[in-house]
């Protein structure tokens, strides 16, 4: 009690107002009672933490209940959807409520009191809030997991959208006339000695039709005899109508397919199929049906995927070096206007040193890909938009770095090279310069870097590169196809970042 | 021979770093400037070479005021002037020869400099210089691969090669080791001697001085308040030593001698 005496008087004034009453007051405000005793830095943070986490917490369950009309539904129909969360958030709020309460009637109390423990309350409330709001859901993310893994592992292993084995393609047709009766079927193909064969019996028929509830009502069924096939291959069956649409013939709901036998023939039964003919189709109704084998023979197809991705990623390179380039030519005169140390001369290179620090800031906060949309409506889709977007970004960031160099420069060389009697152009070819082109080149190679890495990016709002058939083929759900162009995005940014790490070392 | 006459420095923000100093200095001195930090010892070694102007008096040097030369005659005389820096003052990642080679500039052609090309004749000396301060090694190395020791060899190389009459060293041991101290200094010792160059040099450490000095001056404030052979340093009294540094300093050692 000696103790907390001595430290109230130490706190002259303030020290006069008894702990009950800070702590009552605290009870009414939260924070009032330890401004009113002196602490006014504790007490505004505790105040103002409580009023946003008070404010926030209306917020979420106006988010959650905003169909309803007052007060007590709106709350009942936000604890119904989320009942934890209420909860957790009320038993936080009032607990800290009180806690601050407790915290303004003891701080002056209690000597080497832990003035640290409400703050992590406060803290801990926070987050309750942010996991809500960040709609975080580890349960959804565990039992949904099954389900990336399909796309997931195409995308890790997309190589069969890259390669296909080479085919040899071997069919037979044969004429089907349908409906029969009107006009004479077409007449039987016959078995062939050396060439692949299939006879169709009989040759005419009717097609399956439809009721009027949508009931398949079956057709004719063929019998399909077929010979001179690759031998214990499967093949498949399909049909060719009038028009000339070719389609694979199902029966219930599954293709239809056969396997040769040992000989290379084959007989199955195959019911027409269900076609709907325009009215404008007039006269003979020549239907074919078609079997096809398809075998794989030594050698590898690139696909298009595979090719799209290589001459995008070329085109990716391409971009960032341009850009690269574009931004060091732009960026060295700027760079020394942008040069402490060069512009501290007079208040006119004073202010062009401000104007131009203050111009690139604010370019360089702008990020690229911000940048490629405003270049897309500029100069149209395509890499010269990215190109652009990305050289804005280069010549913002690379002079800042160079200034920076310039600004670093030792002056102890030039002091020196000065000193043996060299003239002014002597001095800044071996003083000055050979202490710039080190950084210089080390930015430059950096940025290239950044640029290569910025450009798979910037295809997706339309700037060109990889990232434009990348994005392209997301949408269209084709994983492989996009796992190749991150395949590729990966190899080039690996490759690069060492390369340009290796070149940096060896000059820095 | 040097004479510098009422010499005064006043800098742009009114800091008088020289007030009146006049001594001499014989050819082949090994002249040895002492006194506090901000005594006024590195400006006045850099007026000498007017890498600061001086605001008042002059400085005689052979019969020529260097004080009143235009730029033609300033880097004439310059380039006779040998100088070598505390910092070494080495461009950092360039080549060892690249740093020695820049110690001709003042008599290569600027044309010739402009695509960084020196003579046949030059690049030979340049190895003879290396290989006479033991760094031969070392040419085609980057300046900062080297130790401090061997980095203010390279500083006194460039000097070297600019065929000079004076060496101006600014503090050349202070970033150094007592031992490599020692060693440079007498490297100094040696070319003064043998090429009877004359070296002026500013030092921190007494038992230096003692042991290298021909000559001593000290500053104080800009001032100079003493003169001195080597053999009066030698029997200074600690009530001089005190006159030059001040009333609390104290005598410290550089460690001991290498040969």
């Amino acid at each position: 009690m000696n103790m907390a005496t001595d430290k109230r008087k130490s706190h002259n004034g303030a020290a006069k107002i008894p702990h009950g009453i800070a702590g009552i007051v605290s009870l009414i405000i939260p924070g009032l009672g330890q401004l009113i005793i002196g602490e006014v830095s504790r007490g505004f943070i505790l105040f103002s933490s409580m009023l946003s986490i008070i404010v926030m917490f209306i917020w979420r369950i106006e988010l959650l209940a905003h169909l309803q009309h007052g007060i007590i539904l709106k709350f009942t129909k936000a604890l119904s959807l989320k009942p934890v969360f209420i909860i957790s958030m009320c038993i936080g709020i009032a607990g800290l409520w009180l806690w601050t309460a407790w915290d303004a009637y003891r701080i002056k109390k209690i000597p080497g009191y832990n003035r640290l423990k409400i703050f992590i309350l406060v803290i801990t409330v926070f987050f309750l809030l942010g996991y809500q709001i960040g709609e975080i859901n580890p349960y959804k993310m565990v039992t949904k997991f099954p389900e990336t893994l399909k796309p997931l592992s195409r995308v890790l292993w997309p190589w069969k959208a890259a390669f296909t084995h080479k085919t040899d393609t071997l069919s037979a047709k044969a004429a089907i006339l349908s409906p029969c009766g009107k006009d004479t079927p077409p007449p039987k193909t016959q078995a062939l000695p050396d060439k692949p064969y299939i006879i169709a019996d009989p040759t005419c028929g009717k097609l399956s039709t439809m009721d009027k509830d949508y009931h398949l009502i079956p057709g004719t069924t063929l019998t399909i005899k077929g010979g001179n096939f690759a031998p214990n291959a499967d093949t498949e069956i399909w049909w060719v109508d009038p028009i000339g649409n070719k389609f694979r013939i199902r029966q219930n709901g599954e293709y239809i397919h056969i396997k040769t036998d040992s000989k290379g023939s084959f007989s199955m039964k195959v019911i027409m199929p269900y076609r709907l003919m325009p009215p404008s189709q007039e006269g003979k109704q020549i239907h074919h049906i078609e079997a096809i084998q398809e075998t794989q023979r030594p050698g590898i197809v690139i696909n298009d995927p595979l090719k799209l991705a290589v001459s995008r990623m070329v085109e990716t390179i391409f971009m960032g070096m341009i850009a690269t380039l574009f931004g060091i030519l732009f960026a060295i005169p700027v760079s020394f206007l942008a040069a402490r140390n060069l512009m501290s001369g007079s208040w006119i290179t004073k202010v062009i040193y401000y104007l131009t620090r203050t111009i690139i800031n604010i370019i360089r906060s702008i990020e690229p890909l911000i940048w490629a949309l405003i270049a897309v409506v500029w100069v149209g889709l395509g890499p010269f938009a990215g190109i652009i977007a990305l050289t804005f970004h280069s010549v913002a960031a690379l002079t800042k770095l160079y200034s920076e160099a310039i600004e670093s420069i030792d002056p102890g060389p030039i002091e020196a090279i000065k000193a043996t009697g060299a003239n002014h152009l002597q001095i800044i070819i071996h003083a000055v310069i050979p202490q710039m082109i080190p950084p210089f080149i080390s930015f430059s190679i950096y940025r290239w870097d950044i640029n290569v890495r910025m450009s798979t990016v910037i295809g997706l709002v339309g700037g060109g590169g990889i990232g434009f058939i990348l994005i392209q083929y997301i949408r269209l759900l084709d994983y492989r196809a996009a796992g190749v162009a991150v395949w590729f995005i990966a190899i080039t940014v690996a490759i690069l970042d060492y390369v340009s790490s290796e070149i940096r070392k060896r000059i820095i | 021979m040097l004479s510098i006459k009422n010499l005064g420095k006043v800098y742009d923000d009114g800091t008088r770093a020289l007030r009146d100093v006049s001594f001499d200095v014989e050819d082949g001195e090994f002249l040895i400037i002492i006194g506090l930090s901000g005594s006024g010892k590195s400006t006045l070694l850099r007026c000498i070479n007017r890498l600061v102007e001086p605001t008042e008096g002059h400085i005689i040097w052979n019969g020529t005021d260097i004080t009143t030369a235009d730029s033609k005659g300033l880097r004439e005389t310059r380039r006779k002037i040998g100088m070598v820096f505390q910092h070494f003052n080495l461009v950092k990642r360039s080549s060892v020869l690249k740093n020695v080679l820049a110690g001709r500039l003042g008599y290569t052609a600027p044309a010739l400099s402009l695509i960084n090309k020196f003579s046949d004749r030059d690049v030979k000396r340049a190895y003879e210089v290396l290989e006479r301060a033991g760094i031969l090694n070392q040419a085609h190395k980057r300046a900062d691969e080297l130790s401090g020791g061997q980095q203010q060899r390279v500083g006194i190389s460039r000097a070297l090669m600019q065929d000079p009459e004076i060496i101006l060293a600014d503090e050349p041991v202070a970033s150094l080791d007592p031992v490599l101290a020692h060693s440079t200094l007498s490297y100094l010792e040696k070319i003064n001697q043998e090429q009877k160059i004359t070296v002026l040099c500013s030092l921190h450490y007494l038992d230096l001085v003692q042991r290298y000095a021909t000559k001593v001056i000290g500053l104080r404030d800009g001032r100079l308040v003493y003169e001195g052979s080597g053999d009066d340093i030698r029997k200074m009294t600690d009530a001089e030593f005190k006159q030059i540094y001040g009333e609390d300093a104290e005598r410290v050692h550089a460690g001991p001698e290498t040969h």
